[in-house]
């Protein structure tokens, strides 16, 4: 085993490789993630973004490499410890907003709090705030199906938002959105990323829309090209290939 | 030939859906070679009621097509999404899938009619001579003809049900918990009113003067015109409401302020009430009537006949695949929703216990308007 991660990290994977039944995704991707950074990770579709931020999350085990959170192994970690930290400690917005279509739109911002063994009215209370700061406060009552796309996208971004995590993951969060609400989205991420002093982990095929970030990395073909964005706060560990 | 390279891809629920299919339309083939073998043998009298009692199978197969060929694109998205890319319109679509389901009925029809045949060739006992119709020679568009019916209609029905706007790729899905308007649930509501009056009417301490004029078929003896009827009514509007109970389980059961387990099974079980009432009120309802038929049967020994309760067994054998299939429907077409909530860190066993919570709530429901439905039965039979 390595030498443990830097301390500053809240997320460091060294050399994950990962590949979906055969096909390549990740080939050997080596990153550092700070506390409280806005990283945006760039690339064409297919370059591995979305499988790169699977692994991050623990949402997808590693084929090999490592990935650390907090110094704590996830590599390791087994389907149920993988899980917990889900749960507890990252929060999730996918290019499409995968809502519960049976609950309404508050019940939805409110399950990652319920299931994380919040109380029912604190969990209501910071779906409604969250459900407000996203301009979708008049949908609460209302299922995904009344809603139109962009909507249902706020909401989603409120939920993965309202237990407010120590790590924000974002894969394509505007895909589904018009300009305007791209625009409106990504400073809202942004903003609350560094209020709260949340990292967000932004995957975005647009580099335009990486200028919301502290720091920007390309993706070409399951690597990590050169950093193309000049460091903003601080530089931190960005290796290409193995 | 596109449609056998297909099949080369099947998978286990496939494999059920064809097997099931085959095997029932080779029984109703048989009651109807049966039905034609009677009518041969004994041209005088009652071949028309025989060849109406091969309808009930008939329906119970042409009902687990249809709801089978519902199934088929919410479970194998990619396979109608490369339909759709190779450049199968919605009618190809439609009609593979109706093709799949009249192919496997045509299957069975020719097993059965091979089985006639070689039957009929005096290998078969003197006791089943009349039934095969042995001895009289059998003109060849007759079970050509009855034998064309079972795939037909099934293949109809499927053609029918294949939901054409949701097979296609970035098709609508149906709005999820759609409600019950009031027409809706007065008209199932008065029909049971009205229908457990009669038969307490059928069955007042003095009805015994009215006599039973109807005799029942099934060897399940005779009853009044106003508890049968009674019953009819009852059965079918309980059959109706079962729907709009099952959703209002589900919301009884995230009354309050629930916990997740609650929440996710209440409201799971509101959404699907319309989409799993159906095939599920079919269900309650044969399985109640074949119960009291079976409870009669025992309690009066000597009554039971072979052919109703081989007819019953190959309905319920439909229904409950129904049931089965309607319930993969539903979770595949949850697929995408299921992953999501996964990726919020839901443990498995939460969503297992959801579903585990909303069987128990659904089958409380059932087995009330069930219950209730044989008990009626029950009644109208002693």
């Amino acid at each position: 085993m390595s030498a443990a991660p830097p301390d500053n990290d809240v997320l460091w994977a060294r050399g994950i490789v990962k590949s979906h039944h055969g096909t390549p995704a990740l080939r050997g991707v080596s990153i550092g993630i700070r506390v409280g950074e806005v990283l945006a990770i760039t690339g064409p579709r297919g370059s591995g973004k979305s499988t790169l931020l699977g692994c991050l999350s623990a949402l997808l085990p590693v084929d090999e490499g490592e990935v650390w959170f907090n110094s704590a192994p996830v590599h390791t970690l087994g389907r149920a410890g993988r899980e917990r930290l889900r749960r507890d400690r990252f929060g999730f917005v996918g290019s499409e907003p995968h809502l519960v279509p049976e609950l309404t739109a508050r019940e939805n911002v409110a399950l990652p709090l319920l299931l994380a063994g919040a109380g029912h009215k604190a969990a209501y209370a910071a779906a409604a705030e969250w459900l407000e700061r996203l301009d979708v406060a008049d949908c609460a009552p209302r299922r995904p199906a009344e809603l139109i796309q962009s909507q249902r996208q706020r909401i989603a971004v409120a939920r993965a938002l309202a237990p407010l995590p120590p790590v924000v993951f974002a894969d394509d969060p505007t895909a589904p959105l018009h300009r305007e609400a791209q625009e409106q989205v990504l400073r809202i991420l942004a903003s609350a990323a560094r209020s709260h002093q949340l990292t967000l982990v932004l995957a975005t095929h647009d580099p335009e829309l990486a200028r919301y970030a502290d720091r920007t990395v390309a993706m070409v073909d399951g690597r990590l090209a050169a950093p193309v964005a000049p460091v903003v706060r601080g530089a931190s560990a960005v290796s290409a290939g193995r | 030939m596109l449609y056998l390279r297909l099949a080369r891809g099947y998978r286990v629920a496939d494999l059920g859906r064809w097997l099931l299919t085959a095997t029932a339309a080779a029984l109703v083939a048989g009651f109807l070679l049966r039905a034609l073998g009677r009518a041969l043998s004994q041209p005088a009298g009652g071949s028309l009621v025989r060849l109406l009692w091969c309808l009930p199978p008939l329906a119970a197969v042409a009902w687990f097509a249809a709801v089978a060929a519902r199934a088929v694109p919410a479970g194998r998205p990619e396979r109608i999404t490369g339909l759709t890319a190779a450049g199968a319109g919605p009618t190809r679509i439609r009609a593979l899938i109706a093709g799949e389901i009249a192919l496997a009925c045509t299957l069975g029809s020719l097993l059965t009619l091979l089985l006639f045949l070689v039957l009929r060739n005096n290998i078969a006992d003197a006791s089943l001579a009349p039934e095969l119709g042995m001895g009289v020679p059998l003109p060849p568009a007759a079970p050509v003809t009855l034998l064309a019916l079972v795939p037909l209609v099934a293949g109809l029905s499927a053609a029918a049900a294949v939901p054409v706007s949701e097979a296609l790729p970035g098709g609508d899905s149906p709005a999820a918990g759609a409600s019950f308007g009031a027409l809706r649930l007065a008209v199932p509501a008065g029909l049971v009113l009205v229908g457990l009056a009669l038969e307490l009417y059928g069955l007042r301490p003095g009805a015994a003067e009215d006599g039973r004029p109807i005799r029942l078929p099934a060897g399940l003896g005779s009853t009044s015109p106003a508890a049968l009827i009674g019953w009819a009514l009852a059965a079918l509007g309980l059959a109706l409401l079962t729907a709009p109970l099952l959703s209002w389980t589900g919301q009884l059961l995230a009354l309050g302020r629930p916990a997740p387990l609650r929440l996710l099974a209440g409201r799971g079980l509101t959404a699907e009430a319309g989409r799993l009432g159906t095939p599920l009120a079919v269900f309650t309802l044969t399985l109640a009537v074949l119960l009291t038929a079976i409870r009669y049967w025992v309690d009066k020994p000597g009554t039971a006949e072979t052919l109703p309760a081989v007819e019953g067994a190959l309905i319920v054998g439909c229904v409950v695949g129904a049931v089965i299939t309607r319930i993969t429907e539903v979770r595949n077409a949850h697929r995408g929703v299921t992953a999501a909530l996964i990726q919020l860190g839901t443990a498995p066993r939460l969503l297992f216990g959801a579903a585990l919570l909303r069987t128990a709530a659904a089958g409380t429901t059932l087995l009330l308007t069930g219950g209730l439905t044989a008990a009626l039965a029950a009644g109208a039979l002693n």
